[in-house]
């Protein structure tokens, strides 16, 4: 059973709709690697420098991998990925004052 | 167009003035346009006038939206002392890092103001292709 990764609403522009893709990776890097081969442009979208994007939660079957090993958290079939955007802002306050 | 009923404004309203003078924020959940369930969720970065949502809570919270049948169709925060209108940082992480792609295409976010802490003041926008337009709140009376 292959990986399966859940694709956030914004990104879905990529994989032609899809909310749900399947796939193998060793790990979370590998996965993005894969991600990229078949829906060119998404590593730019879900990491840079080679690291996860800041405000962009992966999780594992429920375990975000950030407590786990980040991008080496390692992966096996019938795994389930989703990948979701933090719900984040404010700074208002801050840029009032200054 | 939002709806929404009174006791979930007030709901709303005692999350912001109980968080405050840090920001509070939440996720609306329910049918489109309409509010049916208020989640106050925890904010992971108090004290910097900002918010990020509990990244865990944000996972559990949006699984159990999306198993109860519902959607999110709104996400609220407070403005401890600024107005109820969105901030710069607040318009960015609408949008997917590096594009104009909605986080969260279905979803209004209501901002609260507490500058007058004693009469708080929600107002609701969407935020989609670079541009803030205001959406109608309708209280519903219970």
């Amino acid at each position: 059973m292959p990986i399966t990764v859940r694709i956030p609403t914004p990104l879905q522009k990529m994989t032609n709709g899809k909310a749900e893709v399947e796939c193998s990776a060793g790990n979370v890097r590998e996965l993005v690697d894969v991600l990229e081969k078949e829906f060119p442009g998404m590593r730019e979208r879900l990491s840079e420098g080679g690291k996860i994007r800041r405000f962009i939660n992966i999780y594992v079957n429920d375990e975000d991998i950030r407590f786990m090993s980040k991008e080496d958290t390692a992966l096996k079939d019938g795994d389930s990925i989703s990948i979701v955007p933090a719900i984040a802002g404010g700074g208002y306050n801050r840029r009032v004052r200054r | 167009m939002l709806i929404i009923n009174e006791d979930d404004l007030q709901t709303i309203f005692a999350n912001c003035s109980r968080e405050y003078p840090n920001e509070a924020c939440g996720i609306l959940a329910g049918s489109p346009g309409v509010v049916e369930q208020v989640y106050a969720m925890t904010n992971a970065r108090p004290g910097l006038a900002s918010y990020e949502m509990d990244p865990e809570e944000q996972f559990r919270v949006m699984k159990a939206i999306r198993r109860s049948g519902l959607g999110i169709v709104g996400i609220y925060h407070s403005h401890p002392s600024g107005p109820a209108y969105p901030s710069g940082i607040d318009v960015e992480r609408a949008y997917w890092p590096g594009t104009l792609f909605p986080n969260f295409p279905d979803a209004a976010y209501m901002i609260v103001s507490l500058a007058h802490p004693s009469n708080p003041a929600a107002r609701t926008f969407a935020i989609s292709d670079g541009q803030i337009s205001e959406v109608e709140l309708i209280v519903r009376q219970a």
